[in-house]
């Protein structure tokens, strides 16, 4: 069973990710709620994949990837984007993020794109 | 999913996060450039967009992305312009209160701002951000389009 950590400031997406992932049988082994917590939590549980806001305080997802790619470099990460944020996802794709999903969570999209970054790592 | 969960963490939450933008806001009354006041409008504007865009509650998505925009451009400014400028946040927040007001105390939504959210993306009659994205073929197609055309650079990931 996959390892999922979810990055958000806001309770509200940790918890509809949480429902999304876990109705389809992957476990959340942690949260963290800004971009500091979130590179602390990945180095602590070495998760399977982090999804990764892009806004956050503190540290931006953006910056979160790079300090997750600096001490793993086949970290699996996804981003968590809203619509006009095309920019910063192709950001954070160039900083090492795998591939993304965009708010509003669409479950069938969230899950496909798990699915298929994690067939990758196999 | 149980909406009814979700409406009621939307209502916890963006209440929280009004509170911080008034708080933001005031600070901003004292300097018009205190970037951290400006980031957490932001981020506080940004959240709340994107919890109503899920529960789509589209008038709250519309003023919140309207200032969402507006902050970006004070972002990137470094400071909000003058105190007309500081003024029309202030009116943002305010119409953004009253409509999580009323979804807390009728279970209604809101009629939608458009006037308002307009208002609060172009009164510096700037491009807005997706107009002036370097590549009109990301920034204006939809959900699919996007992916594709980002999808030469997931591929090289």
């Amino acid at each position: 069973m996959a390892r999922i950590l979810v990055a958000d400031d806001a309770s509200f997406m940790r918890q509809m990710i949480r429902e999304i992932v876990e109705s389809e049988g992957f476990e959340v082994c942690g949260e963290a709620s800004d971009g500091v917590e979130a590179v602390d939590e990945f180095k602590r549980l070495q998760p399977d994949v982090v999804t990764m806001d892009i806004v956050m305080p503190r540290k931006s997802g953006i910056d979160a990837v790079r300090g997750i790619i600096a001490l793993d470099p086949t970290a699996c990460v996804v981003m968590c984007s809203a619509l006009g944020q095309e920019t910063l996802v192709t950001e954070a794709i160039q900083a090492g993020a795998r591939d993304f999903i965009v708010k509003p969570f669409k479950p069938d999209a969230v899950i496909e794109t798990l699915k298929k970054v994690l067939e990758k790592e196999d | 999913m149980d909406m009814a969960k979700y409406r009621q963490v939307f209502i916890e939450e963006s209440t929280e996060h009004l509170a911080e933008m008034s708080s933001a806001l005031l600070r901003l009354e004292k300097n018009l450039a205190d970037h951290d006041a400006i980031d957490l409008v932001f981020r506080m504007a940004h959240s709340i967009k994107g919890m109503a865009a899920s529960l789509e509650y589209d008038s709250i998505t519309q003023v919140s992305h309207g200032l969402e925009d507006r902050m970006q451009e004070i972002r990137k400014a470094g400071r909000v312009a003058d105190p007309e400028e500081l003024g029309l946040l202030f009116r943002g927040l305010d119409c953004l209160e009253s409509m999580v007001t009323a979804v807390r105390t009728t279970g209604q939504l809101p009629p939608p701002d458009p006037a308002l959210a307009a208002v609060l993306t172009n009164r510096l009659d700037q491009p807005s951000p997706q107009a002036a994205s370097p590549d009109p073929a990301v920034a204006s197609a939809p959900d699919a389009a996007k992916k594709k055309a980002l999808s030469p650079i997931l591929a090289g990931g």
